[in-house]
């Protein structure tokens, strides 16, 4: 079986059609498209020997084509308040920098995040968090603060987390008990933009973090893989229910490492959803649970391993 | 940053105190107060938890009168008012319009004003307040010192008169005589009583 990696391809609008053609044809997966003036974004993910040739394919047309760790994710960034007079927060650096290894990012500003003894985590942001794949928690200044406040603002999170905060890298890993999958030191509360080098070097050590935190998960999921690669299904349900292309959301399907978010409303698509066929004789139903998204009136859907199925598609 | 007089940040946590440096300095120089602001103290303690600002301002900017912006040229019917910057345009109408009436006011066009003669407060117009830069100025120092603090103390205080300015803010209540454990020492460390 050919392994696919996430790569980014970047070039121009012109005969960028043709690059997609050809993911397509050498059986890769476009994840995301973006058009922004001449430029042309694609997150995909392509067939590890073939990248050579679609590199020089793409040379022509000016385009390259670069690996992207976080390309098939779908990455909460954690903020105790996304406050007016606090901006620029960096969590929007963080957000952006992330989008720019592939992921997709979601901001979520907590309501009762900030201060050390009050700060706490409703149910839905809990939820929400909880249908990510790894969340960034951006916390503040004060290791005093980061010991008492991260317990409560993690409370029955399941997902991987990566800890960013001003305390160096080995202060975090002391005072966050129990271990989370990442930490990042040195990145606090700024005011301003991240523009100098070694703030941009922090940023670069977030990525690697977080890809090293989602390796492990990946390497979890070749053990038991799931019942169908999730860009496959997407690229099933965009084909299938044509209302997707309607959606006007930069992402109408986002893929994460274990499911889809399906930006269409529950109540009048989840059984259309359900029951799409995916190969002969197997719908979405038999290989993944289809369940309500806390996220706005969404699907969100969670395909289930093999182990659990017996179906490979 | 600044070219303030005195700038100190202190807290127990050697890596807050340099954040909050980074903070203060980009905060102040983001709202334009490094030349308004001589000296500042900032003292953060997350384990108390406690954050106290307090410092001097440099100068007041004084009232805004007529005459700095406007020629005021008398004729026999009529008096011109030859609007030289646009900057307090509408506060002076606001003025005007309260003086003499909204329909005794004419704007011919945007850099004239026309005013009837002969009536009450004729005389001292050149010397007409019409704005208090100082005013906003306070709010403007105030609201820089709340953008600084660490967004979880919301309960707080602050004073700003004659030059001497302190915000105190805490995630708890604040006790009652915060100002004489807190504040007094700080301003004796910049040589000033408050």
């Amino acid at each position: 079986m050919t392994t696919l990696v996430p790569v980014t391809y970047k070039g121009g609008v012109y005969r960028h059609d043709e690059i997609m053609d050809l993911i397509d044809d050498l059986g890769g997966y476009i994840v995301q498209k973006h058009v922004m003036a001449q430029d042309v974004v694609l997150q995909s993910f392509v067939p590890r020997d073939d990248i050579e040739m679609i590199r020089r394919i793409a040379k022509p047309l000016a385009g390259e084509v670069v690996e992207a760790p976080l390309v098939g994710t779908e990455i909460a960034v954690v903020s105790p308040s996304l406050e007016i007079h606090h901006l620029p927060h960096i969590s929007c650096d963080i957000a952006e920098y992330l989008r720019r290894s592939g992921a997709k990012t979601n901001m979520v500003g907590l309501a009762r995040g900030f201060g050390k003894r009050i700060a706490n985590l409703n149910d839905e942001e809990r939820d929400v968090i909880n249908e990510h794949d790894l969340a960034v928690y951006a916390l503040g200044n004060f290791e005093e603060c980061i010991r008492q406040k991260f317990p409560a603002l993690r409370r029955e999170i399941h997902v991987p987390i990566v800890v960013t905060g001003a305390p160096d890298r080995e202060t975090l890993m002391q005072v966050i008990d129990p271990p989370v999958e990442g930490y990042v030191g040195g990145i606090g509360r700024i005011m301003h933009r991240f523009k100098r080098p070694e703030e941009l070097g922090k940023l670069d050590e977030l990525v690697d973090e977080v890809s090293r935190a989602l390796d492990a998960r990946r390497d979890a999921l070749a053990k038991d893989p799931l019942s169908v690669f999730p860009p496959r299904l997407m690229a099933i349900i965009e084909e299938q229910i044509h209302e997707v292309s309607m959606l006007t959301h930069p992402t109408p399907v986002t893929a994460q490492m274990e499911g889809l978010r399906v930006k269409l409303p529950y109540d009048s698509y989840a059984d259309d959803v359900r029951s799409l066929a995916v190969a002969e004789g197997v719908t979405v139903g038999d290989i993944a649970d289809v369940t309500p998204s806390r996220m706005r009136n969404y699907i969100l859907i969670r395909i289930k391993p093999f182990s659990e199925t017996r179906i490979l598609v | 940053m600044p070219p303030l007089n005195y700038f100190v940040v202190e807290s127990p946590d050697e890596v807050g105190r340099v954040a909050y440096e980074r903070i203060a300095g980009d905060v102040l120089q983001d709202l334009d107060l490094i030349k308004v602001i001589d000296r500042l103290h900032i003292y953060v303690d997350p384990k108390v938890p406690i954050f106290v600002a307090a410092g001097l301002l440099r100068h007041m900017p004084r009232a805004i009168r007529i005459a700095d912006f406007a020629n005021v040229n008398r004729g026999e019917n009529e008096i011109v008012l030859d609007i030289g910057d646009e900057t307090y345009l509408a506060p002076l109408l606001q003025k005007l319009w309260i003086i003499y009436g909204k329909e005794h006011v004419d704007q011919p066009d945007r850099f004239t004003v026309v005013l009837p003669v002969g009536m009450a407060g004729d005389e001292d117009l050149d010397r007409l307040v019409v704005a208090d830069p100082s005013e906003t100025l306070y709010k403007d120092v105030i609201y820089a010192l709340q953008y600084i603090a660490p967004e979880g103390f919301k309960v707080r205080r602050q004073y700003i008169r004659e030059g001497k300015f302190y915000y105190v803010a805490s995630e708890d209540t604040l006790p009652t005589d915060i100002v004489e454990t807190m504040v007094v020492p700080l301003f004796e460390k910049m040589g000033v009583t408050l």
